[in-house]
């Protein structure tokens, strides 16, 4: 006598699950097309922010640039040239020479003003070892007019298209660029501009001023020593256990940052992300639910007498539970099926970039370049897919409890 | 023993401000095997006693025992398995699910009670022959007469060779010659499968199957009579 | 459409109470979502226009044309002072002031800093910008300031100086000669905004004339509106008032700061992208619905047109009891969507992450949303229209009815 709900094989089930569902194919149509464009626009929309963000984290990570930094414990506060530190050596030297590390530099970032015959302006004047700077910054691939600096000693600096528009100087001008020694004196000099760069954000092609570290540290007059030390792992995202390691090699008188330290909008953008994608998947879910129940009881309702006969027939009201839902699943699945398809139809074209250019100056503002690249990730999907599956079954008791309780001799008797 | 034994059998229905008697007190006890017909008026409590022994209504009864089970004291998934077992019922109308074809409206039950598919299908053609659907196995409902639905409806009922059939008004809906085949296939049934049989019906030809009658008015048993069924006119063998 | 009509549409409504109220639920639903977030996105624009309008850049200016894009000292509005006084005595508004602008290196004794100073009128400076009201230390210049200066909290750290403490400034004049000078630290004001607190320093706008060679002119004559709405008349005003003046340009806040009407449209974009998929979603609701109940009562329509009724009568019927449940969903949503609104716009809230985040757009770390008419009607009206779009189908699927048919259907 116990007939328990799993006795019955599943595929009875399924086929009855199956033809009921297509009973009414135009309302089933309708729900699917709800189901599938709701799927669509939770996994579109969620690409596109992620996209933005990791745009966002990108641009704010390289602008530091370095995932990893190390600083006098005052140059952060105060970046003068009086905060400087010695050239890595010994310990730590070692460290960022060892195979985990994907590439570190050593630069000079000291505020400074630079003048043409024409203008003058404020600007953050970077000594760079021009070969291990641009493994971490890409900066000679931005260059657009001439060439990036060559060596420890070139005696030329390369400035951002916009500065050199402003200063109403071009390749090849000189440019005389003022800064102070640690001991307070005016340390200027000339130098020929030999190259002009084109940032992804146009702010930052006022600001940064490249020159050979050696030359500056003449100018300077601070020996061997630097501002800073950056450091990039293979993924920003994952850099614990490089940071742990490089942190037990680096002398007690330094302070070392990673880049959610240096730049804490920028994790939390990462963390408020995260929170955002789930509330943006379940709105719509909520927003889809009710359409989901109200379908499902329609159909509860058109087959009472039907379901009053299967009860009669000695079903268990689990098992009308168990088809009811098993419907739900089926129409569930194969609205997930078409968003998903959709979603990749739609998301994959656009990665090679989407050009918004039209709002740029309101993305950098939020630190996002002007072309955004989606960023279809796959736990976001599976979020996605999981939340309807286990909501949308959840929702769907309430028509399936709903149709067991049906009074088989009423539901048989009714019109 | 008994099949069936109710005692005491009440059931009142709220209709709009009136509240109708259903069944007044009822006692009737079914030995195993016998051919019984319900007959009455409408509203004389044929269907709702039909309902309350097959364990489909709820009822204000005081016991009923179907063998030595109380099925009043079943809960409703206990019910719903001793009618997957023990009963067949055949309706008026609405008998079959409407999306399954002939073949899979009578293997669902044998799913249910979890026999395997070959048993199943094999079963099923066989039930389908016997009341005479070969050939239409395939066939979903909307495709059937009525009468064939009925048979349908039977072959179901039977397939897993219950104790008890109830049927309430099977032949309502049916010409007179597709009635008379159903009530024969009935009583073969009756004969060859020791089923034992309840049909609620007001049709008079119903009642000459019978072997025992009763009469029912306003929720009440008025008459109870043993009587010799009319012979059984093997003509369902010839039907298609 | 007769009484009896709408009582017919009314009660066919609630024939299935349960289907009316799960399609109607699902417009409350996002009614009182799309009130909610419209009221909070139109609260946070305005904060966001305005902290970071007040803070300095005011909202109209008056420049010299090209000034905004390329600052250079000679693009410059002669006698700068007499045409401010004139605006303000002829708009009649004391939230009007001129301003010059040049870029000079400070040193105090330990440091040197290139960075923007600007010359102010003391008295009128605090009507456009929130900097004079923020001095933590000191004062903020006056009327009478000569060699004297104030300086943003950070660079005065870097600088490594405080009150009282002297400052020399090195920077080139209007006419490319060497201006110079030395001013006392008057007063340190802190915005919040490091970039802010690290980048300004503000004299006397006669004072900045004086060093840098400026004779009677300036740069910008900045303006604020009494609300941001009346921007575009306030700068339809200054517009014919310098009518005569020839190279001048009236700039209003978009165009001085087109990141922040940037950043509101893609802000804008995306939540609009997300609005349209919950209205779609209740419109497929609607139809689902509306398209259901139409094809089960297939006989009963049969019965009326057999009466005497015309396809037309029936799609109105339909049409009407989508418009009630519209309503009713409208009414309803606006008002939970309103109660949660107007609750939070008293009481604010706040999000984990938030604080970095108001950070960089100059808001507060708890939101107020913004009730208004439009806030609260905007969403849901377009809810309603999506609603009685959907049911279109189904009220032109009663055109193809036959009634003999129609009245067969079960």
């Amino acid at each position: 006598m116990n007939t328990g709900v799993f006795n019955i094989p599943f595929k009875a089930m399924l086929t009855l699950s199956w033809r009921n569902l297509w009973r009414n194919y135009r309302r089933t149509l309708i729900m699917l097309a709800a189901i599938s464009m709701a799927v669509w626009a939770m996994i579109f929309m969620t690409a596109i922010m992620r996209g933005m963000v990791d745009d966002m984290l990108h641009q704010g990570v390289a602008n530091l640039p370095g995932h990893i930094q190390i600083h006098h414990p005052g140059f952060r506060d105060d970046p003068s040239v009086v905060n400087s530190i010695d050239a890595p050596g010994g310990e730590l030297l070692a460290a960022l020479n060892d195979s985990q590390t994907k590439s570190w530099t050593s630069r000079i970032k000291v505020p400074a003003v630079i003048s043409s015959e024409r203008d003058t302006r404020g600007i953050s004047l970077l000594g760079v070892e021009p070969e291990s700077e641009n493994r971490i910054t890409g900066i000679a691939e931005q260059v657009v007019e001439g060439r990036f600096l060559e060596g420890d000693d070139d005696r030329g600096v390369v400035i951002g298209l916009k500065l050199a528009e402003r200063l109403e100087t071009r390749l090849g001008k000189r440019v005389v660029i003022m800064s102070q020694d640690p001991d307070n004196n005016i340390a200027d000099r000339g130098f020929r501009i030999v190259g002009l760069y084109k940032a992804r954000l146009e702010a930052l092609e006022e600001v940064n001023v490249y020159a050979a570290r050696g030359t500056l540290q003449k100018l300077l007059k601070i020996g061997d020593q630097v501002s800073e030390i950056a450091i990039i792992d293979k993924d920003f995202r994952d850099i614990e256990s490089l940071y742990a390691k490089i942190k037990a090699a680096t002398p007690d008188n330094l302070e070392i940052r990673a880049w959610y330290e240096l730049d804490s909008y920028l994790s939390s953008m990462l963390n408020v992300m995260d929170g955002f994608v789930l509330i943006w998947i379940i709105i719509i879910f909520l927003a889809l639910s009710f359409g989901l129940v109200n379908t499902l009881m329609m159909a509860v309702f058109e087959r009472r007498r039907e379901i009053g006969l299967i009860q009669a027939l000695g079903m268990r009201p689990g098992m009308i539970v168990y088809q009811i839902l098993l419907e739900s699943l089926l129409l569930l699945l194969i609205g997930l099926s078409i968003g998903n398809a959709l979603a990749l139809a739609t998301v994959l074209p656009l990665e090679s970039g989407l050009d918004i250019s039209s709002v740029a100056e309101g993305l950098a503002m939020i630190g996002a370049g002007s072309v955004l690249y989606p960023n279809l990730r796959l736990d976001d999907m599976i979020l996605a897919n999981v939340v309807v599956i286990m909501l949308g079954t959840l929702t769907s008791i309430l028509p399936a409890w709903h149709a067991a309780r049906l009074d088989p001799v009423q539901a048989i008797n009714s019109t | 023993m008994s099949a069936i034994h109710c005692m005491q059998l009440c059931k009142t229905f709220k209709q709009g401000d009136e509240t109708i008697t259903g069944l007044d007190h009822v006692d009737i006890s079914i030995e195993v095997g016998e051919f019984v017909c319900l007959s009455g008026p409408s509203g004389s409590g044929k269907t709702t006693l039909l309902n309350a022994i097959g364990g489909l209504d709820t009822h204000d009864s005081v016991e009923i025992h179907m063998g030595n089970i109380r099925i009043d004291q079943l809960d409703k998934g206990s019910l719903a398995d001793m009618r997957l077992h023990n009963i067949g019922f055949v309706f008026q109308a609405y008998n079959l699910i409407p999306v399954l074809s002939a073949q899979e409206n009578v293997e669902f039950v044998m799913q249910m009670q979890g026999i395997v598919a070959h048993e199943r299908a094999r079963h099923a053609r066989e039930i389908l022959k016997e009341v005479g659907l070969e050939g239409m196995e395939d066939r979903r409902p909307a495709q059937l007469s009525g009468g064939q639905q009925q048979r349908v409806a039977v072959a179901r009922a039977i397939v897993s060779q219950p104790q008890l059939v109830l049927a309430d008004e099977p032949t309502a809906n049916l010409d007179s010659v597709t009635a008379s085949h159903l009530m024969n296939l009935f009583s073969r049934l009756n004969q060859h499968h020791h089923i034992t049989f309840i049909i609620a019906t007001h049709d008079k030809r119903v009642m000459g199957y019978a072997k025992r009658l009763i009469k029912m008015r306003d929720g009440k048993i008025i008459g109870d009579e043993k009587q010799t069924p009319v012979a059984i006119e093997d003509v369902a063998d010839s039907s298609g | 459409m007769s009484n009896i009509a709408l009582r017919l549409a009314w009660r066919n409504l609630w024939r299935y109470p349960r289907r009316t109220w799960l399609t109607v639920g699902a417009m409350i639903f996002s009614n009182s979502l799309l009130v909610f977030s419209i009221s909070l996105q139109f609260g946070s624009y305005e904060m966001m226009i305005n902290n970071t309008l007040q803070a300095f850049t005011g909202h109209i200016q008056v420049q010299r044309e090209g000034y905004l894009d390329d600052p250079k000292m000679r693009y410059v509005l002669p006698d700068i002072t007499a045409m401010a006084d004139r605006l303000r005595s002829s708009l009649d508004s004391n939230q009007i002031a001129a301003r010059a602008a040049g870029f000079a290196l400070v040193s105090s004794n330990d440091r040197s800093y290139g960075l923007q100073i600007l010359g102010v009128e003391p008295e009128f400076e605090p009507f456009v910008s929130t900097i004079p009201g923020l001095i933590k230390q000191g004062r903020y210049l006056d009327k009478d300031s000569d060699e004297e200066i104030v300086i943003g909290s950070v660079l005065a750290r870097n600088l490594k100086v405080k009150l009282g403490d002297e400052v020399t400034f090195l920077g080139s004049g209007r006419d490319d000669s060497f201006a110079a000078g030395v001013a006392r630290v008057v007063g340190i004001f802190e915005t919040g905004s490091a970039d802010l607190d690290r980048s300004m320093a503000q004299v006397s706008l006669a004072y900045f004339q004086d060093a840098f060679t400026m004779g009677g002119s300036g740069h910008s004559i900045t303006l604020r509106a009494a609300t941001i709405d009346e921007v575009p008349m306030l700068k339809q005003r200054v517009k014919t008032l310098i009518a005569g003046r020839d190279k001048l340009v009236v700039l209003d806040w978009e165009v001085l700061q087109p990141g922040l009407k940037q950043a509101i449209q893609a802000d804008m974009t995306s939540a609009w992208f997300m609005y349209g998929v919950l209205i779609i979603l209740v419109a497929f609701s609607v139809l689902n619905t509306q398209l259901m109940s139409v094809l089960e009562r297939t006989r009963e329509f049969g019965t009326m047109m057999a009466l005497g009724l015309k396809p037309s009568n029936l799609a109105r019927l339909v049409m009407t009891e989508t418009f009630m449940m519209a309503s009713l969903g409208l009414a309803i949503g606006v008002f939970i969507g309103y109660l949660i609104t107007a609750y939070l716009s008293v009481v604010g809230f706040s999000y984990p992450g938030m604080e970095e985040m108001a950070d960089k757009f100059n808001l507060p770390d708890r939101m107020y949303p913004n009730v208004s008419l439009l806030s609260l009607t905007l969403g849901p009206g377009i809810v309603a229209i999506g609603c009685l779009l959907a049911a279109i189908y189904p009220a032109l699927r009663l055109y193809l009815l036959l009634p003999i048919e129609a009245m067969r259907a079960v």
